[in-house]
């Protein structure tokens, strides 16, 4: 025995969790976020976050050299302060304001109650409200994710079948940088899981503003309404970041269930009765001046003086599923919810812009038409699947209608087999079944070759034909002669015969109708 | 059975490193040192003097009153002194040196097997108390004490305490597979004691080999029943395991065997098989030498009185290259830390460990304010808050740390202090409040008088 041994009271082992442990984790559970931040809302959400981050660690230094204490921005929790503020604020505020409000976090909020562990109120949280009172103008969000919120209450209930769930959801709408629905619960569930922050509290959040919002906000517990509640006005940040922060949250099961109770029942009043977008957050400030009462007088008792006397039954240990499990459960329904809805959603746009372009396409060869609707004798004969005629298919015939409601002429929706593929081609006819032209909506030829077929040179010779038409090599002759495209025998016989097929469709069903 | 308590931590077990050692009797050379107080009690009277001649397992000390114990010699040879020798601890206190002849020549013949089947529950006591056991676990409480609660008819479990939930430490992991059936006959002759009482032996998960024996021994007897237990620190401590196995929880003020049960540590029983069947007294226990510095880690049948440094140069010393810089009796969890290697191994001591690092040293550096994360109340076995706790403790608030907190039912286990991620050293400040309040409450008592 060379060296003097160390003498110390026991324990003499320590668990790996340091401080830096957990605020690393909090800071990593925040990434989901804040990629997603910058990625929808680009360069200036990411200046807004970073410069949030930064001051706050260097106003800790500062602050901590000036007051000659112990260096301390190797806890991490001034970058996890500087983060949650940077989440919280607009991605097109003003990039000084960050700044102001990580100063004012660090230094009047957290350094002068003492520091870690001292301040009575979360630090992001004060900086935020202490923002948005003094900056009121450069705070705002215009247009508002919260639309549910920052509208006037009896309009907001109103328009929440308008607000874009989905949108919210993913985080693509505008609102704060950190206000992806999707990734602050990816983030705030790894943290559940991890025991990193306390289910009890979270969850009572949201509970108790659901049960508020359902009961009182006179649509009843409509899902789409307390959705939009929900997912808009930073509830789920407040419920998993800022409402957790264990500093200022109590430590007693019960006391941080009545906690989070209390901030959610708070939260949905000041969202019903309230006029403000921010009314979560003071919430959330409410409950953590309330948490040195609640700590005083709401202690759990000793296990032993739970139940005097009573003896448990004795019963093996129920199964448990894995906290983790649970979390990566919800996770992956949420993802899968979410990413349904955004297939439903481009689903729904594609579809849309299909239309679009036939619609545009039918108003280019039917110039005189305002309106088209559709020919129902014609539609009977073609049904949903259309009707063949000779190599080409009819897929949907309209009447060209003009303002009084007259039959200005037919538009036709034809499709033939190119040489790349199919080509549909919208054709105009008159009342008289003259054509009026002739244009493409979908066709994938061989480019200087066939798609020549879109250039007017050879479209612009259908104009005013009818009857059936012939393909001629080199220039046409004759009324019913079109002038085939150099080397491109295919496309061109595609397209005679989807218009022949049109001039025939109009003379077996159109003519002389309507 | 739940199989497990509220709260607990999960401290790196550490344990490959002696699990595997066969446990080996070990005889010193040179002198033997016995302190008079090896046992919660009053300190047992010397019964030689200087120049006697003494015999192994002969009585040297006895019990002073019914809360004590007897000591035996674990050598023959010479008392050499009565005088005050440095103990584990750093204190000095009455010890009876032997000068070890090496011989160890028996005062009786051990080996053989006592006739009498049917020992009568007081012989058993008698037998018990006269071997001078005492709990084996670490606490060192007089075992005959423990063995008669006012009501006998009234305890439904004794439990055999085979959890071994302190980290690094082997021996009863070795005890239990190499001495089942020694085990079980204990628990056997514990449970004559107590008409009404099922003997329930908890043994921790992470030592399979050990449940796989004791559940062989056990076989075929009605009234003994082999669990395994979640590997979870403390579940070896006898308030846990109460929980475990009767999901009753009860107050520090009362007994174990005020809710009809007896714990009993497996080297307890072990010994209680040996002075009972074999009438050998207690004069040597099973004990793990072990840690990162250690050379070659071991689990010995030790010799009471022998110096933890003879044991440790037997296990070749201090590993080379390593350098010990804390030396625990005990393990990591509730050992006590060692000045110096030069004190003798008592009765309840199970086990010597030698830290090549002091994670207590490196937590120092790590400390941060608390952050109030909660984290020690998940922890603490007892369902304290401790974080409220310490706070009204360093705050002087006593009245609150007392009497809204019930600090005092704190069980100084430790759970809180190693699950603290910023480092606080939490039940050092119990500790301190504890005693602060006795104080108080101590010159208030001689006011009143």
């Amino acid at each position: 025995m060379n060296g003097v041994l160390n003498l110390s009271s026991s324990p003499h082992i320590r668990d790996k969790w340091t401080t830096p442990f957990i605020m690393r984790m909090v800071a990593l559970s925040l990434m989901p976020a804040t990629i997603v931040g910058i990625l929808v809302h680009g360069w200036q959400a990411f200046g807004i976050v970073a410069l949030a981050v930064v001051a706050a660690v260097a106003s800790e230094w500062v602050f901590n050299k000036v007051c000659h204490k112990p260096d301390t921005i190797w806890d991490g929790s001034a970058v996890v302060t500087g983060l949650l503020l940077g989440l919280s604020l607009g991605p097109k505020t003003p990039l000084y304001l960050p700044v102001i409000g990580s100063v004012f976090a660090i230094v009047v909020c957290k350094g002068c109650f003492g520091g870690l562990g001292k301040n009575f109120i979360n630090p992001a949280l004060a900086a935020r409200c202490f923002l948005l009172i003094s900056f009121a103008n450069a705070m705002t969000i215009k247009p508002s994710l919260d639309a549910v919120a920052s509208a006037t209450p009896v309009g907001a209930l109103k328009a929440y079948e308008q607000i874009d769930i989905t949108k919210m959801f993913l985080g693509t709408a505008d609102g704060v940088i950190g206000s992806s629905i999707l990734a602050l619960l990816v983030g705030g569930l790894l943290l559940w899981s991890l025991d990193i922050i306390h289910g009890q509290i979270c969850f009572s959040v949201l509970i108790g503003f659901t049960l508020l919002i359902g009961l009182f906000g006179g649509e009843g517990f409509e899902p789409r309404f307390l959705l939009a509640h929900l997912c808009g006005g930073g509830v789920v940040m407040g419920a998993f970041f800022m409402a957790t922060d264990y500093v200022t949250s109590p430590v007693s099961r019960l006391g941080q269930f009545i906690y989070g109770c209390l901030i959610g029942v708070l939260g949905g009043i000041f969202r019903l009765w309230g006029n403000t977008a921010d009314s979560f957050s003071y919430a959330i400030i409410i409950g953590n001046v309330c948490t040195p009462l609640i700590d005083t007088y709401i202690v759990q008792k000793p296990l032993a003086y739970r139940k005097i006397g009573k003896t448990r039954p004795v019963k093996r240990e129920p199964f448990r599923i894995p906290k983790p499990v649970i979390a990566l459960t919800i996770i992956a329904l949420i993802a899968g919810v979410a990413l349904s809805g955004v297939f439903s959603m481009t689903k729904e746009t594609i579809e849309k812009q299909e239309v679009f372009k036939q619609s545009e396409a039918y108003r280019d060869v039917c110039p005189e038409a305002k309106s088209f609707e559709f020919d129902e004798k014609a539609q009977e004969i073609l049904g949903d699947e259309g009707a063949a005629v000779g190599d080409a298919t009819i897929n949907a015939c309209y009447v060209g209608k003009d303002a009084d409601g007259n039959n200005v002429g037919y538009a036709l929706s034809i499709s033939s087999k190119g040489f790349g593929g199919q080509i549909v081609m919208a054709l105009g006819l008159t009342p008289e079944g003259k054509i009026t032209g002739i244009n493409f909506t979908e066709i994938s030829e061989t480019a200087g070759l066939g798609m020549k077929a879109t250039e007017p040179a050879f479209k612009d010779q259908f104009a005013g034909k009818s009857g059936t038409l012939t393909l001629v090599k080199g220039a046409a002759e004759s009324e019913s002669e079109i002038s085939a495209i150099t080397g491109a025998s295919v496309t061109s016989g595609a397209v005679i015969s989807a218009v022949n097929a049109g001039l025939e469709f109009y003379d077996t069903v159109l003519k002389g109708g309507n | 059975m739940k199989n497990t308590f509220h709260g607990g931590v999960h401290p790196e077990g550490r344990k490959e490193l002696s699990r595997e050692a066969r446990l080996r009797l070990f005889d010193p050379q040179g002198e033997m040192v016995f302190p008079l107080q090896q046992h919660i009690g009053k300190p047992a009277k010397a019964i030689v003097k200087k120049g006697d001649d003494v015999l192994v397992g002969q009585k040297i000390a006895e019990a002073d009153g019914f809360v004590s114990a007897h000591i035996y010699s674990s050598c023959s040879g010479k008392v050499k002194a009565i005088e005050k020798r440095r103990v584990l601890g750093g204190g000095m206190a009455d010890c009876i040196v032997i000068d070890n002849d090496g011989a160890f020549t028996p005062a009786a013949d051990y080996s053989k097997r006592d006739k009498e089947a049917n020992l009568s529950p007081s012989k058993i006591l008698q037998r018990v108390q006269d071997a001078g056991i005492v709990g084996l676990g670490g606490a060192g409480f007089p075992t005959h004490v423990k063995l008669a609660p006012k009501d006998p008819e009234a305890i439904k479990y004794v439990i055999a305490n085979g959890a071994e939930c302190e980290p690094y430490l082997t021996c009863n992991d070795q005890l239990m597979r190499t001495q089942a059936p020694a085990i079980v006959e204990g628990l056997e002759l514990v449970l004559r004691l107590f008409p009404y009482a099922e003997g329930v032996i908890c043994i921790e998960d992470n030592k399979p080999e050990a449940i796989k024996a004791m559940k062989l021994a056990a076989q075929g007897k009605q009234k003994i029943s082999v669990h395994g237990m979640i590997t979870k620190y403390p579940q070896g401590g006898e308030r846990s395991l109460i929980q475990a196995v009767t999901g009753v929880d009860f107050p520090i003020s009362k007994l174990p065997a005020d809710v009809g049960c007896i714990v009993q540590n497996v080297g307890t029983l072990y010994a209680v098989q040996r002075a009972v069947l074999y009438r050998e007294p207690l004069f040597s226990q099973c004990f793990t030498v072990t840690g990162e510095a250690v050379a070659e880690p071991g689990n010995f049948f030790v010799r009471v009185g022998t110096s933890y440094a003879e044991l440790l140069a037997a296990c070749g010393g201090i590993k080379e290259g390593k350098e010990a810089v804390k030396a625990l009796a005990g393990g990591p969890m509730m050992g006590i830390a060692m000045g110096s290697l030069d004190v003798p191994i008592q009765k309840q001591n199970n086990g010597l460990t030698l830290l090549a690092e002091d994670p207590v040293v490196a937590a120092e550096k790590l400390m941060t304010a608390c952050l109030r994360c909660g984290r020690c109340t998940t922890v603490c076995p007892v369902g304290l808050m401790p974080q409220l706790m310490a706070e009204a403790a360093i705050a002087g608030n006593l009245e609150r740390y007392e009497k809204k907190l019930y600090g005092l039912e704190c069980i100084q286990c430790g759970s809180c202090t190693v699950a603290c991620p910023a480092k606080r050293p939490l039940m050092q400040v119990f500790k301190h409040a504890k005693a602060e309040i006795q104080e108080q409450k101590k010159k208030e008592g001689g006011a009143g008088k």
